[in-house]
Protein backbone atom coordinates (compact mmCIF):
# COMPACT_ATOMS: atom_id res chain seq x y z
CA UNK A 1 0.00 0.00 0.00
CA UNK A 2 2.55 2.47 0.80
CA UNK A 3 5.04 1.58 -2.14
CA UNK A 4 1.22 2.52 -4.45
CA UNK A 5 0.61 5.88 -2.44
CA UNK A 6 4.25 6.98 -3.25
CA UNK A 7 3.79 6.27 -6.70
CA UNK A 8 0.82 8.07 -7.34
CA UNK A 9 2.61 11.13 -5.12
CA UNK A 10 5.62 10.99 -7.34
CA UNK A 11 3.59 10.55 -10.41
CA UNK A 12 1.91 13.59 -9.10
CA UNK A 13 4.87 15.81 -9.62
CA UNK A 14 6.71 14.63 -11.74
CA UNK A 15 5.53 17.02 -14.91
CA UNK A 16 6.08 20.05 -12.33
CA UNK A 17 9.38 18.64 -11.25
CA UNK A 18 10.33 17.78 -15.03
CA UNK A 19 10.06 20.57 -16.40
CA UNK A 20 11.58 23.37 -13.28
CA UNK A 21 14.58 21.19 -13.49
CA UNK A 22 14.52 21.38 -17.12
CA UNK A 23 14.96 24.57 -16.95
CA UNK A 24 17.58 24.95 -14.68
CA UNK A 25 19.74 22.33 -16.31
CA UNK A 26 19.36 24.22 -19.72
CA UNK A 27 19.83 27.72 -18.01
CA UNK A 28 23.20 26.24 -16.51
CA UNK A 29 24.77 24.45 -19.76
CA UNK A 30 23.70 27.76 -21.83
CA UNK A 31 25.24 30.33 -18.83
CA UNK A 32 28.65 27.79 -18.93
CA UNK A 33 28.59 27.95 -22.83
CA UNK A 34 27.78 31.41 -23.71
CA UNK A 35 28.76 33.22 -20.81
CA UNK A 36 31.32 32.08 -18.30
CA UNK A 37 33.20 30.15 -21.01
CA UNK A 38 33.85 33.98 -22.05
CA UNK A 39 34.99 35.38 -18.83
CA UNK A 40 38.25 36.46 -18.81
CA UNK A 41 40.23 35.96 -15.55
CA UNK A 42 43.52 37.94 -16.76
CA UNK A 43 41.35 41.55 -17.34
CA UNK A 44 40.58 43.97 -14.75
CA UNK A 45 38.97 42.80 -11.78
CA UNK A 46 35.97 45.67 -12.00
CA UNK A 47 35.62 44.61 -15.57
CA UNK A 48 34.99 40.98 -14.62
CA UNK A 49 32.61 42.31 -11.34
CA UNK A 50 30.68 44.46 -13.28
CA UNK A 51 29.69 41.68 -15.64
CA UNK A 52 29.61 39.01 -12.98
CA UNK A 53 27.79 40.25 -10.72
CA UNK A 54 24.57 40.26 -12.50
CA UNK A 55 24.87 37.05 -14.05
CA UNK A 56 25.34 35.71 -10.70
CA UNK A 57 22.67 37.52 -9.10
CA UNK A 58 20.24 35.90 -12.08
CA UNK A 59 21.30 32.43 -11.11
CA UNK A 60 20.95 33.03 -7.84
CA UNK A 61 17.13 34.11 -8.06
CA UNK A 62 16.69 31.00 -11.05
CA UNK A 63 17.57 28.62 -8.50
CA UNK A 64 16.04 30.61 -5.26
CA UNK A 65 13.06 29.78 -7.61
CA UNK A 66 13.25 26.61 -8.46
CA UNK A 67 14.26 25.25 -4.54
CA UNK A 68 10.92 27.38 -3.69
CA UNK A 69 9.09 25.60 -6.81
CA UNK A 70 9.53 22.36 -5.42
CA UNK A 71 9.00 23.63 -2.14
CA UNK A 72 5.55 24.87 -3.26
CA UNK A 73 5.24 21.47 -5.00
CA UNK A 74 5.38 19.41 -2.08
CA UNK A 75 2.97 22.19 0.11
CA UNK A 76 -0.08 21.84 -3.09
CA UNK A 77 0.26 18.27 -3.21
CA UNK A 78 0.26 17.45 0.66
CA UNK A 79 -2.48 19.96 1.05
CA UNK A 80 -4.67 19.65 -1.95
CA UNK A 81 -4.27 15.02 -1.56
CA UNK A 82 -4.93 15.13 2.24
CA UNK A 83 -7.13 18.66 3.17
CA UNK A 84 -9.09 19.65 0.27
CA UNK A 85 -11.97 17.43 -1.66
CA UNK A 86 -9.04 15.13 -2.90
CA UNK A 87 -8.82 14.13 0.74
CA UNK A 88 -12.51 12.28 0.18
CA UNK A 89 -10.27 9.72 -1.82
CA UNK A 90 -7.15 9.78 -0.15
CA UNK A 91 -8.90 8.85 3.58
CA UNK A 92 -11.22 6.21 2.07
CA UNK A 93 -8.65 4.63 0.61
CA UNK A 94 -7.71 0.99 2.81
CA UNK A 95 -4.20 2.79 3.87
CA UNK A 96 -3.43 4.12 7.24
CA UNK A 97 -2.49 7.51 8.31
CA UNK A 98 1.41 6.47 9.10
CA UNK A 99 1.05 5.18 5.68
CA UNK A 100 -0.36 8.21 4.35
CA UNK A 101 1.88 10.39 6.13
CA UNK A 102 5.21 8.18 5.23
CA UNK A 103 4.08 8.26 1.31
CA UNK A 104 4.17 12.32 1.78
CA UNK A 105 7.48 11.82 3.75
CA UNK A 106 9.14 9.75 1.33
CA UNK A 107 7.74 11.16 -2.02
CA UNK A 108 8.66 15.06 -0.77
CA UNK A 109 12.31 13.89 0.50
CA UNK A 110 12.74 11.66 -2.72
CA UNK A 111 11.99 15.50 -4.26
CA UNK A 112 13.83 17.36 -2.01
CA UNK A 113 16.88 15.46 -2.60
CA UNK A 114 16.34 15.68 -6.47
CA UNK A 115 16.54 18.76 -6.26
CA UNK A 116 19.54 19.24 -4.30
CA UNK A 117 21.69 16.97 -6.46
CA UNK A 118 20.41 18.15 -9.54
CA UNK A 119 21.03 22.15 -8.43
CA UNK A 120 24.95 20.95 -7.45
CA UNK A 121 25.29 19.64 -11.07
CA UNK A 122 23.92 22.51 -12.12
CA UNK A 123 26.81 24.41 -10.04
CA UNK A 124 29.10 22.18 -11.17
CA UNK A 125 27.95 22.82 -15.11
CA UNK A 126 28.61 26.29 -14.60
CA UNK A 127 32.25 26.37 -12.51
CA UNK A 128 33.78 23.54 -14.39
CA UNK A 129 34.83 25.12 -17.81
CA UNK A 130 39.07 25.58 -18.07
CA UNK A 131 39.38 29.51 -17.56
CA UNK A 132 37.58 28.93 -13.75
CA UNK A 133 39.44 26.23 -12.71
CA UNK A 134 42.53 27.68 -13.78
CA UNK A 135 41.65 31.15 -12.42
CA UNK A 136 40.81 29.05 -8.96
CA UNK A 137 44.14 26.91 -8.96
CA UNK A 138 45.81 30.66 -8.60
CA UNK A 139 44.09 31.38 -5.16
CA UNK A 140 43.09 27.63 -4.24
CA UNK A 141 46.48 27.06 -1.36
CA UNK A 142 44.64 30.86 0.10
CA UNK A 143 41.09 28.91 0.13
CA UNK A 144 42.29 25.84 1.59
CA UNK A 145 44.03 27.55 4.63
CA UNK A 146 40.35 29.89 4.92
CA UNK A 147 37.89 26.96 4.68
CA UNK A 148 40.61 24.21 6.67
CA UNK A 149 39.98 21.80 3.61
CA UNK A 150 40.35 21.74 -0.33
CA UNK A 151 36.57 23.62 -1.76
CA UNK A 152 35.98 20.35 -3.33
CA UNK A 153 35.67 18.86 0.12
CA UNK A 154 34.01 21.87 1.47
CA UNK A 155 31.35 21.56 -1.13
CA UNK A 156 31.32 17.96 -0.93
CA UNK A 157 30.63 18.22 2.87
CA UNK A 158 27.90 21.15 2.42
CA UNK A 159 26.15 18.75 -0.06
CA UNK A 160 25.69 15.84 2.46
CA UNK A 161 24.63 18.17 5.29
CA UNK A 162 21.80 19.83 2.37
CA UNK A 163 21.06 16.37 1.97
CA UNK A 164 20.99 15.20 5.38
CA UNK A 165 18.41 18.19 6.07
CA UNK A 166 15.85 17.24 3.00
CA UNK A 167 14.02 14.90 5.18
CA UNK A 168 13.34 17.80 8.33
CA UNK A 169 13.00 20.08 5.75
CA UNK A 170 10.33 18.05 4.32
CA UNK A 171 8.76 17.13 7.94
CA UNK A 172 8.43 21.03 8.56
CA UNK A 173 6.57 21.96 5.57
CA UNK A 174 3.94 19.25 6.34
CA UNK A 175 3.88 19.62 10.30
CA UNK A 176 2.74 23.44 9.73
CA UNK A 177 0.11 22.28 7.21
CA UNK A 178 -1.17 19.37 9.41
CA UNK A 179 -1.56 22.73 12.28
CA UNK A 180 -2.98 24.59 10.15
CA UNK A 181 -5.87 22.18 9.33
CA UNK A 182 -6.78 22.61 13.11
CA UNK A 183 -8.30 25.86 12.07
CA UNK A 184 -10.87 25.14 9.72
CA UNK A 185 -11.55 28.37 8.90
CA UNK A 186 -8.56 29.77 8.06
CA UNK A 187 -6.26 26.47 7.18
CA UNK A 188 -3.86 28.53 4.68
CA UNK A 189 -3.23 31.41 7.35
CA UNK A 190 -2.69 28.65 10.17
CA UNK A 191 -0.18 26.97 8.50
CA UNK A 192 2.05 30.05 7.22
CA UNK A 193 1.42 31.40 11.30
CA UNK A 194 2.45 28.35 12.65
CA UNK A 195 5.69 28.28 10.01
CA UNK A 196 6.73 31.87 11.26
CA UNK A 197 5.99 30.76 14.83
CA UNK A 198 8.33 27.47 14.57
CA UNK A 199 11.30 29.25 13.07
CA UNK A 200 11.07 31.77 15.92
CA UNK A 201 11.33 28.61 18.16
CA UNK A 202 13.71 27.41 16.70
CA UNK A 203 15.72 30.41 16.19
CA UNK A 204 15.61 31.23 19.99
CA UNK A 205 16.61 28.02 21.16
CA UNK A 206 19.64 27.96 18.11
CA UNK A 207 20.79 31.32 19.28
CA UNK A 208 20.45 30.33 23.28
CA UNK A 209 22.50 27.15 22.45
CA UNK A 210 25.12 28.87 20.40
CA UNK A 211 25.28 31.25 22.95
CA UNK A 212 25.79 28.28 25.95
CA UNK A 213 28.40 26.66 23.87
CA UNK A 214 30.24 29.81 22.62
CA UNK A 215 29.42 29.82 19.07
CA UNK A 216 27.38 33.18 19.10
CA UNK A 217 29.04 35.50 16.39
CA UNK A 218 31.33 38.07 18.50
CA UNK A 219 34.42 38.59 19.62
CA UNK A 220 34.96 35.49 20.93
CA UNK A 221 33.54 33.41 18.02
CA UNK A 222 36.01 36.04 15.66
CA UNK A 223 38.90 34.61 17.10
CA UNK A 224 37.62 31.34 16.60
CA UNK A 225 37.54 31.98 12.89
CA UNK A 226 41.11 33.51 12.87
CA UNK A 227 42.52 30.83 14.80
CA UNK A 228 40.79 27.73 14.01
CA UNK A 229 39.74 28.14 10.38
CA UNK A 230 36.09 28.48 8.94
CA UNK A 231 35.26 25.31 8.60
CA UNK A 232 35.63 24.30 12.09
CA UNK A 233 33.62 27.31 12.93
CA UNK A 234 31.15 26.02 10.40
CA UNK A 235 31.44 22.06 11.39
CA UNK A 236 30.68 23.40 14.98
CA UNK A 237 27.42 25.31 13.61
CA UNK A 238 26.50 22.25 11.98
CA UNK A 239 26.89 19.86 14.72
CA UNK A 240 24.57 21.49 17.21
CA UNK A 241 22.41 22.65 14.17
CA UNK A 242 22.27 18.92 13.13
CA UNK A 243 21.62 17.79 16.63
CA UNK A 244 18.58 20.56 17.44
CA UNK A 245 16.96 19.67 14.06
CA UNK A 246 17.21 15.67 14.95
CA UNK A 247 15.01 16.29 17.83
CA UNK A 248 13.05 18.95 16.30
CA UNK A 249 12.04 16.82 13.52
CA UNK A 250 11.38 13.87 15.75
CA UNK A 251 8.74 16.11 17.80
CA UNK A 252 7.57 17.32 14.50
CA UNK A 253 6.67 13.60 13.14
CA UNK A 254 4.51 13.23 16.19
CA UNK A 255 2.93 16.39 16.33
CA UNK A 256 1.42 15.38 12.37
CA UNK A 257 0.87 11.72 13.45
CA UNK A 258 -1.09 13.32 15.92
CA UNK A 259 -3.01 15.30 14.07
CA UNK A 260 -3.73 13.25 11.35
CA UNK A 261 -4.39 10.47 13.48
CA UNK A 262 -6.36 11.93 16.49
CA UNK A 263 -7.75 15.38 14.90
CA UNK A 264 -8.57 14.48 11.35
CA UNK A 265 -11.81 16.86 10.58
CA UNK A 266 -12.72 17.03 6.88
CA UNK A 267 -15.52 19.62 6.39
CA UNK B 1 -24.17 -12.19 11.41
CA UNK B 2 -23.00 -8.80 12.55
CA UNK B 3 -25.02 -5.74 11.73
CA UNK B 4 -22.94 -3.25 9.23
CA UNK B 5 -23.34 -0.42 10.87
CA UNK B 6 -23.86 0.09 14.82
CA UNK B 7 -23.37 4.07 16.07
CA UNK B 8 -24.17 4.02 19.91
CA UNK B 9 -24.30 7.48 21.34
CA UNK B 10 -22.64 8.92 18.53
CA UNK B 11 -21.97 12.78 18.87
CA UNK B 12 -20.11 15.39 16.51
CA UNK B 13 -19.66 19.17 17.93
CA UNK B 14 -18.58 22.14 16.28
CA UNK B 15 -17.79 24.89 18.71
CA UNK B 16 -20.99 25.09 20.23
CA UNK B 17 -23.40 23.10 17.47
CA UNK B 18 -23.96 19.68 17.42
CA UNK B 19 -24.31 18.35 14.25
CA UNK B 20 -25.06 15.10 15.31
CA UNK B 21 -26.06 14.40 18.90
CA UNK B 22 -25.98 10.73 20.67
CA UNK B 23 -27.37 8.72 17.72
CA UNK B 24 -28.06 4.93 18.14
CA UNK B 25 -28.93 3.37 14.86
CA UNK B 26 -28.13 -0.16 13.71
CA UNK B 27 -28.09 -1.52 9.95
CA UNK B 28 -28.13 -5.08 9.38
CA UNK B 29 -27.44 -6.70 5.67
CA UNK B 30 -29.04 -6.85 2.32
CA UNK B 31 -31.23 -3.85 2.21
CA UNK B 32 -31.53 0.02 0.92
CA UNK B 33 -31.72 2.37 3.10
CA UNK B 34 -32.29 6.44 2.66
CA UNK B 35 -30.72 8.55 5.12
CA UNK B 36 -33.72 11.22 4.96
CA UNK B 37 -33.57 15.05 6.31
CA UNK B 38 -33.45 18.92 6.01
CA UNK B 39 -30.29 20.64 5.11
CA UNK B 40 -27.85 20.96 8.10
CA UNK B 41 -29.88 17.69 9.58
CA UNK B 42 -26.37 15.77 10.22
CA UNK B 43 -26.77 13.23 7.09
CA UNK B 44 -23.66 14.24 5.57
CA UNK B 45 -21.99 14.34 9.44
CA UNK B 46 -22.96 10.82 9.78
CA UNK B 47 -21.69 9.40 6.30
CA UNK B 48 -18.58 11.64 7.18
CA UNK B 49 -17.58 9.78 10.24
CA UNK B 50 -18.65 6.35 9.05
CA UNK B 51 -15.72 7.10 6.38
CA UNK B 52 -13.64 7.95 9.41
CA UNK B 53 -13.22 11.65 7.72
CA UNK B 54 -14.40 13.35 11.06
CA UNK B 55 -13.81 11.89 14.55
CA UNK B 56 -16.45 12.26 16.72
CA UNK B 57 -17.07 14.37 19.59
CA UNK B 58 -18.55 11.13 21.66
CA UNK B 59 -19.68 8.15 21.01
CA UNK B 60 -18.83 5.31 18.31
CA UNK B 61 -19.41 4.15 14.81
CA UNK B 62 -18.61 0.29 13.83
CA UNK B 63 -18.40 -0.95 10.09
CA UNK B 64 -18.45 -5.03 10.71
CA UNK B 65 -18.06 -4.48 14.45
CA UNK B 66 -14.40 -2.66 13.60
CA UNK B 67 -14.30 1.39 14.19
CA UNK B 68 -13.24 3.46 11.03
CA UNK B 69 -9.69 2.37 9.77
CA UNK B 70 -8.15 0.53 6.82
CA UNK B 71 -10.22 -2.74 7.45
CA UNK B 72 -13.36 -1.03 6.99
CA UNK B 73 -12.43 1.09 3.83
CA UNK B 74 -11.96 -2.28 2.60
CA UNK B 75 -15.62 -2.92 2.95
CA UNK B 76 -17.16 0.52 2.59
CA UNK B 77 -17.63 2.02 -0.71
CA UNK B 78 -17.88 5.87 -0.33
CA UNK B 79 -19.46 9.06 -2.76
CA UNK B 80 -19.06 11.92 -1.49
CA UNK B 81 -21.91 14.67 -1.91
CA UNK B 82 -18.70 16.60 -4.12
CA UNK B 83 -16.16 15.60 -6.65
CA UNK B 84 -13.01 14.09 -5.09
CA UNK B 85 -11.31 13.16 -8.35
CA UNK B 86 -7.69 15.00 -9.25
CA UNK B 87 -9.27 16.82 -12.52
CA UNK B 88 -5.88 16.27 -14.27
CA UNK B 89 -6.04 12.90 -14.49
CA UNK B 90 -7.38 10.85 -17.45
CA UNK B 91 -10.72 8.51 -16.56
CA UNK B 92 -8.46 5.08 -17.73
CA UNK B 93 -6.23 6.66 -15.22
CA UNK B 94 -8.72 7.00 -12.23
CA UNK B 95 -10.13 3.14 -13.33
CA UNK B 96 -6.25 1.87 -12.92
CA UNK B 97 -5.66 3.77 -9.69
CA UNK B 98 -8.90 2.65 -8.27
CA UNK B 99 -7.82 -1.07 -9.50
CA UNK B 100 -4.25 -0.16 -7.62
CA UNK B 101 -5.96 0.49 -3.97
CA UNK B 102 -9.29 -1.84 -4.43
CA UNK B 103 -9.08 -5.55 -4.54
CA UNK B 104 -12.75 -5.49 -4.83
CA UNK B 105 -12.82 -3.12 -8.22
CA UNK B 106 -14.23 -4.63 -11.05
CA UNK B 107 -12.54 -2.89 -14.16
CA UNK B 108 -14.60 -4.70 -16.42
CA UNK B 109 -17.39 -3.47 -15.14
CA UNK B 110 -16.63 -0.07 -14.88
CA UNK B 111 -15.83 -0.21 -18.35
CA UNK B 112 -19.08 -1.20 -19.59
CA UNK B 113 -21.08 1.17 -17.45
CA UNK B 114 -18.68 4.01 -19.05
CA UNK B 115 -18.96 2.56 -22.34
CA UNK B 116 -23.16 2.13 -22.11
CA UNK B 117 -22.76 6.18 -21.21
CA UNK B 118 -20.36 7.38 -23.76
CA UNK B 119 -17.82 8.98 -21.52
CA UNK B 120 -14.43 8.87 -23.44
CA UNK B 121 -11.60 6.62 -20.69
CA UNK B 122 -8.58 9.32 -22.77
CA UNK B 123 -10.53 12.27 -21.08
CA UNK B 124 -9.45 14.43 -18.84
CA UNK B 125 -12.04 14.74 -15.68
CA UNK B 126 -11.23 18.55 -15.92
CA UNK B 127 -12.47 18.39 -19.48
CA UNK B 128 -16.03 16.83 -18.66
CA UNK B 129 -19.19 18.38 -17.32
CA UNK B 130 -20.34 18.58 -13.26
CA UNK B 131 -22.94 15.99 -14.51
CA UNK B 132 -20.13 13.42 -15.97
CA UNK B 133 -17.98 13.56 -13.28
CA UNK B 134 -20.73 12.62 -11.24
CA UNK B 135 -21.02 9.54 -13.48
CA UNK B 136 -17.87 8.74 -13.30
CA UNK B 137 -17.12 8.79 -9.55
CA UNK B 138 -20.40 6.64 -9.61
CA UNK B 139 -19.36 4.17 -12.05
CA UNK B 140 -16.39 3.64 -9.53
CA UNK B 141 -18.12 3.31 -6.77
CA UNK B 142 -20.43 0.76 -7.69
CA UNK B 143 -17.92 -0.94 -9.31
CA UNK B 144 -16.93 -1.99 -6.38
CA UNK B 145 -17.91 -5.59 -4.68
CA UNK B 146 -18.15 -3.73 -1.25
CA UNK B 147 -20.64 -4.42 2.04
CA UNK B 148 -21.59 -1.36 2.80
CA UNK B 149 -22.37 1.32 0.02
CA UNK B 150 -22.45 4.91 1.18
CA UNK B 151 -23.92 7.34 -1.15
CA UNK B 152 -24.10 10.90 -0.66
CA UNK B 153 -26.57 12.51 -3.03
CA UNK B 154 -25.78 10.85 -6.02
CA UNK B 155 -28.24 11.72 -8.20
CA UNK B 156 -28.56 15.69 -7.27
CA UNK B 157 -26.59 16.94 -10.21
CA UNK B 158 -27.79 15.15 -12.97
CA UNK B 159 -30.74 15.06 -15.18
CA UNK B 160 -33.11 12.88 -15.22
CA UNK B 161 -32.48 10.82 -17.63
CA UNK B 162 -29.56 9.85 -15.93
CA UNK B 163 -30.98 9.19 -12.61
CA UNK B 164 -32.78 6.58 -13.61
CA UNK B 165 -30.06 5.15 -15.57
CA UNK B 166 -27.89 5.88 -11.80
CA UNK B 167 -30.87 4.68 -9.66
CA UNK B 168 -30.63 1.14 -12.21
CA UNK B 169 -27.05 1.39 -12.21
CA UNK B 170 -27.08 1.21 -7.85
CA UNK B 171 -29.81 -1.50 -8.14
CA UNK B 172 -27.95 -4.12 -10.59
CA UNK B 173 -24.53 -3.24 -9.49
CA UNK B 174 -24.91 -4.47 -6.10
CA UNK B 175 -25.03 -7.76 -4.08
CA UNK B 176 -27.84 -8.90 -2.58
CA UNK B 177 -26.24 -9.32 1.11
CA UNK B 178 -24.55 -5.67 0.51
CA UNK B 179 -26.46 -2.27 2.27
CA UNK B 180 -26.53 0.56 0.48
CA UNK B 181 -27.30 4.17 2.96
CA UNK B 182 -28.12 6.96 0.27
CA UNK B 183 -28.78 10.01 1.28
CA UNK B 184 -31.09 12.00 -0.78
CA UNK B 185 -33.08 15.45 -1.37
CA UNK B 186 -35.26 13.79 -4.13
CA UNK B 187 -37.30 11.33 -2.32
CA UNK B 188 -39.86 10.44 -5.07
CA UNK B 189 -37.18 9.73 -7.64
CA UNK B 190 -35.59 6.82 -5.13
CA UNK B 191 -38.90 6.09 -3.21
CA UNK B 192 -39.16 3.09 -4.77
CA UNK B 193 -36.00 1.49 -4.18
CA UNK B 194 -35.85 1.98 -0.57
CA UNK B 195 -36.55 -0.74 1.89
CA UNK B 196 -36.08 1.40 4.92
CA UNK B 197 -35.49 4.96 5.66
CA UNK B 198 -33.82 6.74 8.31
CA UNK B 199 -35.36 10.13 9.19
CA UNK B 200 -32.62 12.63 11.02
CA UNK B 201 -33.17 15.88 12.50
CA UNK B 202 -31.22 18.47 14.26
CA UNK B 203 -28.68 15.51 14.42
CA UNK B 204 -31.11 13.17 16.15
CA UNK B 205 -32.58 9.86 14.12
CA UNK B 206 -36.31 10.71 14.19
CA UNK B 207 -37.52 7.94 12.18
CA UNK B 208 -36.27 4.14 11.56
CA UNK B 209 -38.47 2.17 9.85
CA UNK B 210 -39.66 0.10 6.60
CA UNK B 211 -41.24 1.63 3.60
CA UNK B 212 -43.58 -0.90 3.78
CA UNK B 213 -44.65 0.27 7.11
CA UNK B 214 -45.13 3.84 6.26
CA UNK B 215 -46.94 3.09 3.26
CA UNK B 216 -49.24 0.13 5.44
CA UNK B 217 -49.40 1.51 8.53
CA UNK B 218 -49.92 5.27 7.32
CA UNK B 219 -50.65 5.27 4.09
CA UNK B 220 -48.61 7.27 2.68
CA UNK B 221 -45.65 7.64 0.42
CA UNK B 222 -42.17 8.22 1.87
CA UNK B 223 -42.18 11.70 0.30
CA UNK B 224 -45.65 12.67 1.64
CA UNK B 225 -44.37 11.66 5.32
CA UNK B 226 -41.34 13.88 4.80
CA UNK B 227 -42.98 16.41 3.33
CA UNK B 228 -45.64 16.31 7.32
CA UNK B 229 -42.82 15.34 8.97
CA UNK B 230 -40.59 18.27 8.21
CA UNK B 231 -42.83 21.21 7.29
CA UNK B 232 -41.72 24.70 7.32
Amino acid sequence: MLGKLIKYDLKYGVKIFGILHGILLTASILGRFLFVNKIDFNADPEIIFSSVSPFMALYVLLFTSVGLGVAALLCVRFYRNLFTDEGYLSWTLPATSVQQIWAKIISGTIWYVLNILITALSLIILVTGNNVTEAYAKIAPEMTNVLGVSLSRYSLIMLVFSLAGALSSVIMIYVCISIGQLFPGHRILGAILAYFILMVIIQVVVLGLMIIFNLFPGPYAATVVIEAEASHYMFAIFKLSGGITIVLTIVEYFIMHYILNKKLNLI
Amino acid sequence: MKPILECQGLTKKYNNFYALSNLNVTLERGQIVGLLGPNGSGKTTLIKLINGLLTPTNGHVMINSMAPGPETKKLVSYLPERSYLNDHMRVEEILSYFSDFYDDFDAGRAGIMLKDLEIDTRSRLRTLSKGTKEKVQLVLVMSRDAELYVLDEPIGGVDPAARDYILRTILTNYNENATILLSTHLITDIENVLDRVLFIQNGQLSLNTTVDEIRTNQGKSVDTLFREVFKC
